[in-house]
Order: structure tokens, then sequence, then C-alpha cells
């Protein structure tokens, strides 16, 4: 008591581990990568002074948006808001069935689960433009190919994250369902569906706000909306109006996502 | 009639929950089983509703095999055989009365269920049911606002709602203080005297056991060590369960002092606050 040296008898302190070699390889192999990737595209910065001059005429057309310009977008920026809403809810309740048959808490039919893993896995590979051009190339230009295009995009992210949040649900009220002689689906309805709404919601949300950018590239290459109108645009060489709708839309994408996000903040 | 006969219970991982396991439980009876964790008392009830599959032996509940019972048969069988848990399982989110009503979908056509449509009659039963253990006021509150003690009685009436012939509890009042615990052990043994439904509960407090069982069944590695009325279930027998001499840990706080305790409670809230600060010596 009298001494500050700790008074319990001590076994010796352990040596500080050696610093795993590991680490190491994996972070030379990085830099490796990377640097064998810059050289293989021959990446090179230098374009962007050299060339800026060229495209000056172009900018100097983009600072000065055509405001007038801003009344005939209003139809395809409704057209736009329809083809997001339209696909995340088709997309979102598809997303919910598939992501009960894509987790082993849910399906525990060894093939249907992997089938529908594969299936997803499969629906994910091709990303929103690629879908927009298949349905493009089906069903010709127009809201209905950005639409399919969309359900597709947002049946892979949905379905991706609700499994996720189902494989991590609390297991005791499932077990408790099991207990009653209650089926797998009306499990699935009454302990399972209500435990994970507050995410798949926001999940819902998320894809909401997704569906909005997507929609525009998605318009781009042929699916309808104010992405239509930009593809058209450019065609013209109309950069003025261009800019008019990039500003307008930078201010819907931000008003959606600030009111999306105040929505899922209250969700959890 | 729940029988027993020979039944071994081996998990993947090679640990044995069962040994050989030979015993009959009559209709209507009381059993309390215990034992140190691990000894095989959560095996042997969550073996008797087909949670834990058995892995040798029979084992038969009114006359039905729950070894090597399909799909199907298996949630006919556990439709009539309730069970409460440790941690309530109720589903937090939804109402008192959604988690009832979860004991009537085995008697609910799915596309019904599906849609959350339930049969007047069997809103009936539920209703019914938490009236029994008397929480129906709480009916369309949600689950997760209630206490641990009514959690566990809403978890009661889910199982009653089930119109079951046997009800098995595993540690229902391990997760409860002293009071609470007894008054969820008295809704247990008013319900298998009113209803006269088998009712087997897991305790690890032997003065729980002694109290409320009309048969104990000591487990310990897995087999049945001890069998008999709570006269014959003295400390020696005890010590034999559990391996070891017994200690504090072993009995929950003495009732009478909880119930003193809560007198107490009742008191002090009933003076004024200023007499209360007069009487709290210095």
């Amino acid at each position: 008591m009298t001494t500050a040296t700790p008074s319990r008898t001590s076994t010796a302190r352990p040596p500080r581990p050696r610093p795993r070699l590991g680490t190491y390889i994996g972070l030379a192999a990085v830099v490796a990568i990377t640097v064998w990737a810059g050289i293989g595209i021959e990446f090179d910065l230098r374009p962007l002074w050299t060339d800026l001059g060229r495209g000056w005429f172009i900018i100097q057309e983009f600072l000065a948006p055509n405001w007038s310009y801003i009344g005939r977008t209003i139809g395809p920026f409704i057209e736009t808001l329809s083809i997001a809403v339209i696909a995340t809810l088709v997309g979102c309740a598809v997303g919910l069935g598939m992501s009960l048959l894509a987790s082993r808490v849910t399906t525990a039919n060894p093939v249907l689960y992997r089938a529908a893993k594969l299936f997803l896995s499969v629906v994910r590979s091709l990303p929103d433009v690629g879908y927009g051009l298949l349905f493009f190339a089906l069903v010709g230009a127009g809201s209905l190919a950005g639409i399919l295009a969309l359900i597709m995009f947002n049946i892979g992210i949905i379905a991706k994250l609700t499994s996720e949040t189902i494989d991590a649900v609390d297991r005791g009220p499932l077990e408790a369902a099991d207990s009653t002689g209650a089926s797998a689906l009306q499990r699935a309805r009454f302990a399972v569906v209500p435990m994970i709404l507050p995410n798949y919601l926001s999940y819902c949300l998320y894809v909401f706000e997704l569906n909005i950018r997507a929609s525009v590239v998605i318009g781009i290459v042929g699916g309808g909306g104010i992405g239509s109108s930009i593809s058209v645009e450019f065609a013209r060489f109309n950069y003025s109006n261009v800019s008019a709708i990039v500003v307008l839309l930078i201010v819907v994408v931000f008003a959606i996502d600030l009111l999306s996000q105040s929505l899922r903040r209250r969700l959890t | 009639m729940i029988s027993f006969r020979d039944v071994t219970v081996t998990y993947p991982t090679g640990t044995v929950g069962l040994d050989s396991v030979t015993l009959d439980i009559e209709p209507g009876e009381f059993v309390v089983v215990v034992g140190l964790s691990g000894a095989g008392k959560s095996t042997l009830v969550r073996s008797i509703n087909g949670l834990v599959p058995v892995t040798s032996g029979e084992l038969l509940v009114d006359d039905v095999h729950v070894d090597g019972a399909k799909p199907a048969q298996l949630r006919r069988l556990r439709s009539r055989i309730g069970m409460i848990f440790q941690s309530f399982n109720l589903v937090g989110r939804i109402s008192v009365l959604q988690n009832v009503l979860v004991g009537r979908l085995h008697a609910t056509p799915l596309l019904l269920s599906l849609f959350g449509f339930f049969r007047p009659a069997d809103k009936e039963k539920a209703f019914e049911a938490l009236e029994r253990v008397g929480i129906v006021e709480k009916a369309y509150v949600r689950a997760s606002q209630l206490s641990g003690g009514q959690q566990q009685r809403v978890a009661i009436a889910r199982v009653l709602a089930q119109d079951p012939t046997v009800i098995l509890a595993d540690e229902p009042v391990a997760s409860l203080d002293p009071p609470t615990a007894h008054m969820v052990m008295r809704d247990l043994e008013r319900i298998n005297d009113e209803l006269g439904i088998t009712t087997i509960v897991n305790l690890h407090f032997l003065d729980l056991a002694r109290r409320y069982a009309d048969r104990i069944i000591g487990m310990r590695e897995g087999r049945v060590v001890f069998d008999g009325p709570p006269a014959e279930a003295d400390d020696a027998v005890f010590e034999q369960i559990y391996g070891r001499s017994l200690t504090a840990d072993d009995v929950l706080s003495e009732e009478e002092q909880a119930e003193e305790d809560a007198l107490q409670a009742q008191a002090a809230a009933e003076l004024d606050a200023e007499e209360s600060r007069k009487a709290t010596p210095a």
C-alpha cells in the first residue's frame, strides 16, 4: 500500500506480437495492382489542362442556362418521377418476396434458397444502364422501358439488403411461432416481416432516391422522362438547355433526398 | 400422456443432450425439471414439441410419435403443445392481440392469415386468453411497451389461445424479478388447476420447484437422476442432482421478503413527500 507497484503477484507481461507479414504483402499487392492498372490504360492527367481550351465555348453555354426552357421540362420531369414511383413500388414488392426466398431463416428448402440466391446474383450482375439498353431493345424507347429497367435494378438491391436483414433477425419470436404449429409462410408474415419492416421501408425509400437519379441515366439510353430530354438537347448541341435541366435536376434530387432521409430517420 | 422410451438426443456438435431417458408424464401433472445448465433439462422440454429432434428412441405425445414426424404432422402436434420461453419471444413491433393471435395461426386458413385476418371465433379465443392472464386492457398496445412480467403473461396468453393439452415452459422466470417470477408461476399453477393442462416447467431455483411442483424431475448429464414428489426432494437430493453443495444462488430470494418489500414500497408511496422526508433518519 505504501508503494505504487501493483500488489497483485502478476505473471510476466506478454511480448508484443510480431507485426503480421501478410498485412505488408497485401498492402504492397494493392499498390502494385494500382500502378499496373494505371500504366495499362496510360493514365494521364495532362489533357485536363491541354484540352481544356477546346471545350471552352461549351462550358460558356453551360454557365448560361436557358431559364426560359425550364417550363417545357416540367412534363418530362413528372414522367421521370412517375417512372421512379411505379418502379419503386413494383420492385420493392417483388424484392420483398425474393428476399424471403433468399434467406435461410425463411426458406428451409436448400434448393429453393440456392436458386433464389443465384437468380439474384444474375439480376445484380447487370447495371441499371444495362437493363435500360436491354428493355429499350425489347420494348422500344419510352417510359415502359425505363420502368422495367428500374424494376429489375430495384429487385436486386432490395432483395440483397432485405435478405441480409432477415438473416440477422432475432430467432426467439420465430421459434415461438414454430412452437404454435404455424406454417413457414405464416411465421414469415407474423414474426419475420414485422421485425424487418422499419429496415425494409428504409431500403425502399433509399431505392426511390436511387431511382430518381438512375431514371435520368436510363432515360438517356431510351427510357423516357427527363433523361430523354437531356439526350435530345445534347444531340441538338443546345448546351444552355441541358444546363437548365441539370440545375433543375440537382434541385429536385436534393429535395427528394432530404424528404426521403427525414422519413427514414423517423422509421428507426 | 407423454412417454419417453429410451430417448437419446445427440447434437450435431457431438454433445449428448439426453442419454436414454425413459419416463411417463400423466395428463394434468405439474412437473418441474431441475438441474444445472447443460444438464439436459432444456433438451428434455424442447424434444417434446420437436424443436430439438430425437436422435434415437421413441417419444409419444398423446400416442402420436414426435420422433420421425413429418413437417405437417409436427405442426399439428405443436398446435396442441404450447411453449413459454425465458425471453418471452414476443414480436415487439406488433400489438399484444396480434401476438396472442399467433397462437391461432394453426387453425386459420393460410390466405386469410397472410392478409392479417382472423375469424371472429379465433379473435374471441385470443381475448379470452388475455382475460385469463388479466392483461386484456393491453390488447392494442405494442408488445415492446410492456414490462417483462406483462410480456411473459402475453406469452402465456398466446399459448392458451392454442387450446393446448400440454404447456412447456423453458426457464419462464429466469429473466424476471422475484415477485414477478412468483406471479408468473402462480399463473401457470392456476391454469394447470383450472384447465387441467399438463405443465412441464424448467427451473433452476429449488425453492420455486418445491413450492409449485406436483412432481420434480432432477437431471444431470442428460440422465434423470431424481423423479419424485417435492416432499422427497430435500437438500440432500438437490445436492446430488447438482453434484455440489447448495448456495444462496440456488434459491430465489424469499417470497415473504419480496412481498414485504412490495408492501413497504406501497406504504412509502402513500406517504407525502414531506412526511417521507421527515421519516428518513438523519
